[in-house]
């Protein structure tokens, strides 16, 4: 929140709007950041869309001022995932990132159906029997971003990922291996939502909120073909929309790669290549800096660090404001679309973003 | 091994005690609506189709196809200790409705989506059980 505040030369006092979201057991989290910063709020609330929150918040700020309730809107996530799971041996705290009343009670612990990995890899299979799509696809999402990741010094991962490093990693949940997933961390991250003639006046150029969707498979994960055809497609038909821009308009996709099958099915969803062709086209090497879609630039949630998306939102907004040098940027980025994803796996949204010329 | 806790059992809700005690007699039961005949799953108190509230519960045939499965190498929970590697499954009925179960009495290795299948029940503690399905021999 800090280093957004000072990105944009604003006080903390200029904030009057705070809609945020922490780990899942964190009641009220907007409130908490508003004692810790020592404001009150005209406008505040925190989200529960999971990983598609991020995304949501920076729709619902521009709604929140369009509206004339605030002015100045902090969006913000901030988890402790890692901490709570690797800094003591006790395996059980895993568990505790889920509160016990909100863990399935049935159809589902009685089967040994556990966790996100083992409900992506319904998603994956699907895929892979419908579309001939292969563990070979997956590997060039995980090493791409991978490549990308050893640009970023900021990155958790510091190594390459080699193709046979991939298929020799243990399985958790076929067909996902170690390297489909993405990792666990500590986390935060912040942006701020103003209008554009405000922002004209801050410190650091603004990026332009273009668009913004959502769309929320709420029958369910399992349900009609909402795992195979992803609520990216609505979510970014309406993004698209508001934007006047279509997917052949967008120069770089940051996309929520908490699974690299995942990344593949958005991918066609948002309609950067035709449904069922996205394993060809990240194969063609399409998402690599030079590729047609420069896709997760920081390294993603699979290499970089795994922050529900908000890092997303965060390295779209430094490769439309060109401050990378020409190793990390997207050279001539004018639009960025940004996914996030997540609840029980049925939420999505979308934003698109340009450059402020 | 005595070190292993037991299999893990379904805690039913009231929406969903009727599915459960039919269960333990080797029924699969499955709501139906009343008013406009929609089967659906998991059990809810209204039609997700067109909201009445008036249902039966019918038995299903049993059998059904995978829709899709992934195979656990990881373990979460240590009753599972010694069934790992083992496939969780979305079995999608004949009669329409999807549910998560296993496919047992295969290699995980050999099951396939589309994959032909019958139901078949799991004995846990208490005399609670618990469906999961079989490849149908062709």
């Amino acid at each position: 929140m800090r280093r957004a505040l000072d990105d944009a030369g604003l006080k903390v006092s200029d904030i009057d709007g705070i809609i945020s979201r922490g780990p899942d057991d964190i009641y009220t989290h907007h409130q908490a950041m508003g004692r810790r910063l020592g404001i009150n709020a005209t406008y505040s609330t925190s989200l529960d869309n999971g990983g598609a929150s991020q995304c949501v918040a920076v729709g619902l700020a521009v709604m929140a001022i369009d509206a004339g309730l605030c002015t100045t809107v902090l969006c913000g996530y901030g988890r402790d995932s890692w901490s709570r799971t690797h800094a003591s041996q006790d395996a059980h705290l895993q568990a505790a990132l889920v509160p016990q009343d909100q863990r399935p009670h049935e159809f589902a612990p009685e089967y040994g159906y556990f966790g996100a990995v083992g409900m992506h890899a319904l998603a994956a299979r699907r895929h892979m029997h419908e579309y001939g799509t292969t563990r070979e696809h997956f590997a060039q999402v995980a090493i791409t971003f991978r490549e990308h990741a050893l640009r970023n010094p900021d990155a958790v991962m510091k190594h390459p990922l080699s193709r046979d490093e991939y298929f020799a990693a243990r399985f958790i949940a076929e067909p996902y291996g170690l390297y489909d997933c993405s990792l666990l961390s500590d986390g935060a991250g912040a942006v701020i939502v103003t209008s554009t003639e405000r922002a004209r006046d801050l410190r650091a150029p603004p990026v332009l909120i273009k668009g913004f969707g959502a769309f929320n498979n709420l029958r369910g994960w399992i349900a009609d073909r909402n795992m195979i055809e992803t609520a990216a497609r609505r979510s970014g038909e309406a993004a698209y929309r508001m934007a006047g821009l279509g997917p052949e308009q967008i120069d770089t996709a940051q996309i929520y790669d908490c699974f690299t099958g995942w990344v593949i099915a958005q991918l066609e969803d948002y309609g950067f290549c035709a449904k069922g062709e996205g394993g060809p086209f990240v194969a063609s090497g399409a998402l690599r800096l030079d590729g047609q879609l420069p896709a997760n630039t920081s390294g993603g949630q699979l290499s970089e660090a795994h922050v529900e998306g908000m890092l997303q939102i965060v390295e779209a907004v430094r490769q439309l404001r060109h401050t990378y040098s020409p190793d990390r940027q997207v050279e001539g980025a004018e639009t960025a679309l940004v996914s996030g994803h997540g609840g029980t796996l049925v939420c999505h949204s979308t934003l698109v973003l340009g450059a402020c010329t | 091994m005595s070190d292993i806790p037991e299999m893990p059992v379904p805690e039913p809700s009231p929406e969903t005690e009727a599915f459960w005690a039919a269960a333990r007699e080797e029924r699969l039961l499955v709501p139906r609506c009343d008013a406009c005949g929609f089967n659906w799953f998991p059990p809810a108190l209204a039609c997700p189709r067109c909201a009445s509230e008036h249902y039966s519960w019918v038995e299903a045939s049993g059998r059904g196809t995978v829709f899709t499965f992934t195979v656990y190498h990881r373990l979460y929970d240590g009753a599972f200790k010694n069934k790992i590697p083992y496939v969780v499954a979305v079995i999608e009925l004949e009669e329409g409705p999807r549910l998560i179960s296993n496919v047992v009495g295969i290699a995980p290795e050999k099951v396939r989506c589309d994959m032909a299948v019958q139901v078949v029940f799991d004995s846990r503690r208490d005399g609670i059980k618990v469906p999961q399905f079989v490849p149908i021999e062709k």
